[in-house]
């Protein structure tokens, strides 16, 4: 079977590697994230992708070379990453208040984004490439090599993890007392932002940049609903993780109206609500 | 032998002074207080032994590097940070937890050691935490909570602990309790001990020689008695702030018979201080 190839119906096998490959690095990261209360880090991390779309846009209104399909998404992951080693930077040194270096990141891509969106339209007549995919995600056209630059993804997360797990738990623990210790902290907090810098271009292409956060954050909720063992976290996240993003991609080819992106969450939510009333349940 | 040595320390912080003229000598195995007001420059000093911020002027020696190397070496420096608190949710137990003290030491990507991790696992019997190794360190009081700590920072058993406000939090049987374990601890490992504290009664209980801060160290050997006007003005706040309850820190009662009236009297061998 090619890797583009239709199975389970309307779904690719490029698409449920896609699927699989964003659901395993969204989980263990959304460990990580949750640890160190960064929900609304992955949230301006993901938000800088639209910013990066929009400086595609723009540069194809002055060269047509950008005026592709790819350049947006390569524009995009640019923006993330830098964004996140941006923020990683202002909330480890403490120049600016986390959080608020976080809400102008976000702010300031979401409206350049949306800005360099009506100037392509005002001049082009016309909606910007991946405009709507990259609000709101798309799995039809996912190609067999994007598929294997998400498995590398999901495979630089699982290996970085494996080996730096350690380190990255008693970062997460206490960064101060990690730091102190011994641990390199500064070299842990930038490899995790670059991480979910990395995982969250994926998810931008997939579930769209307004929801890629929720992927970061439910999986590591819901494992921690389920129980507080740390192997048994990391194994509940990634089931969870895997539901959403390939229960999501089927339930998506099925009914090819429904938007992939809110599918996704709405199957992981649905996963995180059986979790909290079974610990409600179980509490009781 | 000293293993801790700072000499003409300055710290300034926005154009103004912090900490002025600090000079300090900690000798190996000895358990120094540094007590002063809120304000005064505890935290400051904290943080220069941690070598997470660096010195305006002069210099500050642990074993003799620098701060931020001998925390990088992982087995010089431990550090109780203050109030410490754990999200209910985090899925970690104590044993892991306490293991984490170990990472520093072991480097990356290397296993802890067998030696280690069986010491890890003897400090968890020692700070009589041994039933509750593997419960969620999240469910844990704070009094438990801070024997968790407190195993963590020596499991990579270093030279010297750091402990940040030890006590605030709690209760007085369990300050009790803390100042016994930390002297049976000290006996046991040899440890030398640097506390900070704006609670008097609580350094004056453990430690042998006390630091007083406030922007400059006024005074570092303890006296054997010293004039309430001169200790009013070291601390420079009211001395009930400190700990000094009707001039009065001990928890003794037979302690008051050679009060001296109208002096602040340390004596250091017992840690006691009283008036």
């Amino acid at each position: 079977m090619q890797a583009g190839g239709c199975v389970l119906g309307m779904v690719s096998l490029s698409a449920l590697l896609t699927a699989a490959s964003l659901g395993v690095a969204c989980a263990i990261l959304s460990v990580f994230v949750v640890m160190r209360r960064w929900a609304f880090i992955g949230e301006g991390i993901s938000h800088s992708g639209l910013g990066g779309a929009g400086m595609a846009w723009v540069l194809a209104l002055l060269f047509p070379a950008f005026d592709q399909a790819w350049a947006p998404y390569a524009l995009a992951a640019v923006c993330c990453v830098v964004t996140a080693v941006g923020i990683g930077f202002f909330s480890r040194t403490g120049k600016l208040n986390a959080d608020a270096a976080i809400g102008i990141f976000l702010v300031a891509t979401v409206a350049w984004g949306f800005l360099a969106e009506g100037i392509y339209m005002q001049v082009r007549h016309h909606q910007p490439y991946q405009w709507e995919s990259i609000l709101l995600g798309r799995f039809g056209d996912v190609s067999a090599s994007y598929a294997l630059a998400s498995a590398a993804v999901c495979g630089l997360v699982v290996f970085m993890v494996g080996m730096l797990g350690k380190e990255i738990l008693s970062y997460c623990f206490d960064p101060v007392s990690a730091e102190v210790s011994g641990v390199r902290a500064g070299l842990v907090h930038y490899l995790l932002m670059v991480l979910i810098a990395l995982t969250v271009v994926i998810g931008v292409r997939v579930v769209g940049s307004l929801l890629v956060t929720a992927l970061l954050v439910l999986p590591g909720v819901t494992g921690m609903m389920v129980t507080l063992k740390l192997r048994g976290v990391f194994s509940v996240a990634v089931m969870t993780g895997l539901v959403g993003t390939v229960g999501g991609l089927l339930i998506h080819g099925t009914w090819l109206f429904l938007p992939p992106g809110p599918v996704i969450v709405l199957v992981m939510l649905g996963v995180f609500l059986v979790a909290w009333i079974m610990h409600r349940v179980r509490g009781t | 032998m000293a293993l801790i040595q700072i000499e003409h320390l300055d710290f300034d912080y926005g154009g103004q002074a912090v900490l002025k003229h600090i000079d300090l000598t900690v000798p190996d195995g000895s358990t120094v207080g540094v007590i002063g007001p809120n304000g005064g420059g505890k935290t400051t000093l904290m943080k220069l032994l941690l070598g997470l911020i660096e010195p305006t002027r002069g210099s500050i020696l642990i074993d003799g590097v620098r701060p931020r190397e001998a925390t990088q070496r992982g087995d010089v420096v431990g550090y109780l940070p203050q109030n410490p608190r754990v999200p209910g949710h985090f899925p970690m137990n104590v044993r892991q937890v306490v293991r984490l003290g170990l990472v520093g030491k072991t480097g990356m990507l290397r296993a802890f050691k067998r030696g280690d991790t069986d010491f890890a696992d003897h400090l968890i019997e020692r700070v009589g935490l041994v039933d509750l190794a593997e419960t969620p360190v999240g469910s844990l009081s704070g009094g438990q909570l801070q024997r968790v700590f407190i195993a963590r920072a020596l499991a990579a058993r270093p030279k010297v602990l750091l402990l940040d406000e030890p006590t605030t939090g709690i209760d007085a049987s369990g300050q009790q309790r803390f100042v016994e374990f930390l002297e049976e601890l000290k006996k046991e490992l040899g440890l030398t001990v640097v506390l900070v504290s704006h609670d008097l009664r609580s350094v004056a209980a453990v430690a042998d020689r006390i630091a007083c801060l406030n922007v400059t160290l006024h005074y570092h050997d303890v006296p054997e008695r010293m004039p309430r006007e001169l200790a009013a003005s070291m601390f420079g706040c009211d001395l009930e702030a400190m700990g000094i309850s009707r001039g009065h820190a001990c928890g003794d009662p037979g302690c008051c018979e050679h009060v001296d009236h109208g002096a602040v009297v340390f004596t250091p061998v017992t840690g006691r201080v009283i008036r």
